[in-house]
């Protein structure tokens, strides 16, 4: 099964499927990065606390956490 | 990355004049034919509108590109770091051991997870094993090409897949019998007309995509070897691909050569989305653990964030100091952190919502190839041109 590049010389196709793509790629639904990066941020403190490479780290100075001995590791 | 793209051409009869000539093999339909170059234009022309000519095909695309960006600016209203000032500032970042496995006679080039989570799979020029972290149980295998560059588990722990410069990606059952020759076994199942940049299976040890230096992905039926779908619209190599989290449906993304990361719809082989803001090759795609998003590694020395749903890039991870490539990026289990390996030998751990970088883990005395997080989030791998694979566990 050869998958073959098309040449430039082939200006004419390139030039209808690029036309094609980006007339599907304008109809998108888009939303704003407001909402987008709140739903990414919600997700990360959803599943900080099942992240063991993050809850590993060494505590950070949170002033409103009982104190308790550090550990350093 | 090699460079080896030449093209063999073909001459014969062509598919529409039935004349003897230099044919092109394109794509109609997805179905591959070969015409010779005068027929490729007299049928592109065919479908164009009365008045249509490249050059306003060529004009409107521009526009279509102008109108893109203005309705991607027109959602651009804040910075995904400004949205995160809220959330705590991570601690410092600390590794409590780490193993460093030997053994390979070559180059690091990639590894993949078992999702057993405790065995790996890794690859260099010559030899693959699977080495189980708490046991060492070693399976060699020779390779008939002389560079392997894609490795992969299958769902099932019993199966994996590899390939490379031979062009093929191949398909290993896998035994617990060390003496038994795996070589044997080996099945062919995809076939490229470049060399094999990343390969993984679906949701099943049944079927494989796999990405190439012939700029194409495709999606194969591992037991007939039968091609299902392909995947075009990568103008250069195709690096590296990733699948969504399972929840999020049959897509996934790939990152090329050609400063392009495109999504796709494995079913439809639609290219859905395409971002195109890095500088350089991409080499290194990953899907954000929601699916909503996903970071690229690239050569322009950053990593970047891409958003799905706002269909831009949110976040760059780079530093004046960081002028090397990054060769690969993997996200850790709630997504928080970005782990990014580089040819400075080093591998940057990035805060993904703040945009800072949280720690540079030194120890590889060569390119850093592969970086890995365990499928339970409990460890990463890191695979380098050293010849070695750093385990890391929290």
């Amino acid at each position: 099964m050869e998958a073959g590049k098309v040449y430039s010389s082939n200006t004419v196709l390139q030039a209808r499927k690029a036309v094609e793509q980006l007339r599907l790629e304008a109809g998108l639904e888009r939303i704003k990065i407001s909402a987008a990066a709140a739903q990414l941020v919600q997700y990360c403190q959803e599943n900080r606390r099942g992240d063991p490479l993050l809850t590993g780290i060494a505590a950070s100075s949170n002033p409103f956490k009982d104190k308790k001995t550090c550990v350093l590791l | 990355m090699c460079d080896q793209t030449f093209v063999a051409i073909t001459f014969g009869p062509c598919d529409s004049c039935s004349q003897n000539k230099p044919l092109m093999n394109i794509y109609l339909q997805n179905e591959p034919v070969n015409y010779c170059s005068l027929c490729v234009e007299l049928m592109a022309c065919q479908g164009l509108a009365k008045g249509e000519t490249v050059s306003t095909l060529r004009a409107e695309s521009e526009n279509l590109k102008a109108k893109l960006e203005e309705e991607r600016a027109k959602l651009h209203d804040v910075e995904l770091h400004q949205v995160a000032e809220k959330v705590e500032t991570l601690g410092q970042f600390v590794i409590k051991t780490r193993r460093t496995l030997k053994g390979h006679g070559n180059k690091v080039l990639c590894m993949d997870w078992c999702r057993d989570k405790r065995r790996m799979v890794s690859s260099s020029q010559v030899i693959m094993r699977s080495a189980a972290v708490c046991v060492l149980q070693e399976h060699a295998v020779t390779m008939p090409c002389t560079w392997v560059m894609a490795c992969a588990y299958a769902p099932s722990g019993c199966v994996i897949a590899c390939g490379g410069l031979d062009n093929k990606c191949s398909v290993y059952p896998l035994s617990l019998d060390k003496n038994e020759n795996l070589a044997a076994k080996k099945k062919s199942v995809a076939m490229h007309t470049n060399y094999l940049s990343a390969c993984s299976f679906t949701n099943s040890d049944m079927q494989l995509l796999t990405s190439s230096g012939d700029g194409t992905c495709a999606l194969w039926d591992v037991e007939s070897g039968q091609l299902l779908q392909s995947f075009h619209g990568h103008s250069a190599d195709v690096l590296s691909l990733d699948l969504a989290p399972s929840e999020t449906g049959n897509t996934f993304v790939s990152g090329g050569c050609d400063k392009k990361a495109n999504v796709w719809d494995m079913r439809s082989g639609q290219n859905i989305q395409s971002f195109e803001t890095h500088e350089s090759d991409i080499n290194s795609v990953k899907y954000y653990p929601s699916g909503d998003a996903f970071a690229t590694g690239s050569d322009d020395a950053t990593c970047r964030l891409y958003d799905l749903r706002a269909d831009r890039e949110v976040a760059i991870y780079s530093k004046e100091s960081i002028i090397f490539g990054a060769s690969s990026v993997d996200f850790s289990l709630s997504g928080r952190l970005l782990f990014a390996g580089y040819n400075d030998y080093n591998i940057n751990v990035w805060d993904v919502l703040k945009g800072t970088r949280v720690a540079i883990l030194f120890g590889h005395e060569n390119r850093v190839s592969t970086v890995r997080v365990s499928p339970d989030g409990t460890a990463f791998c890191s695979g380098s041109w050293d010849n070695t694979l750093d385990f890391n566990p929290v």
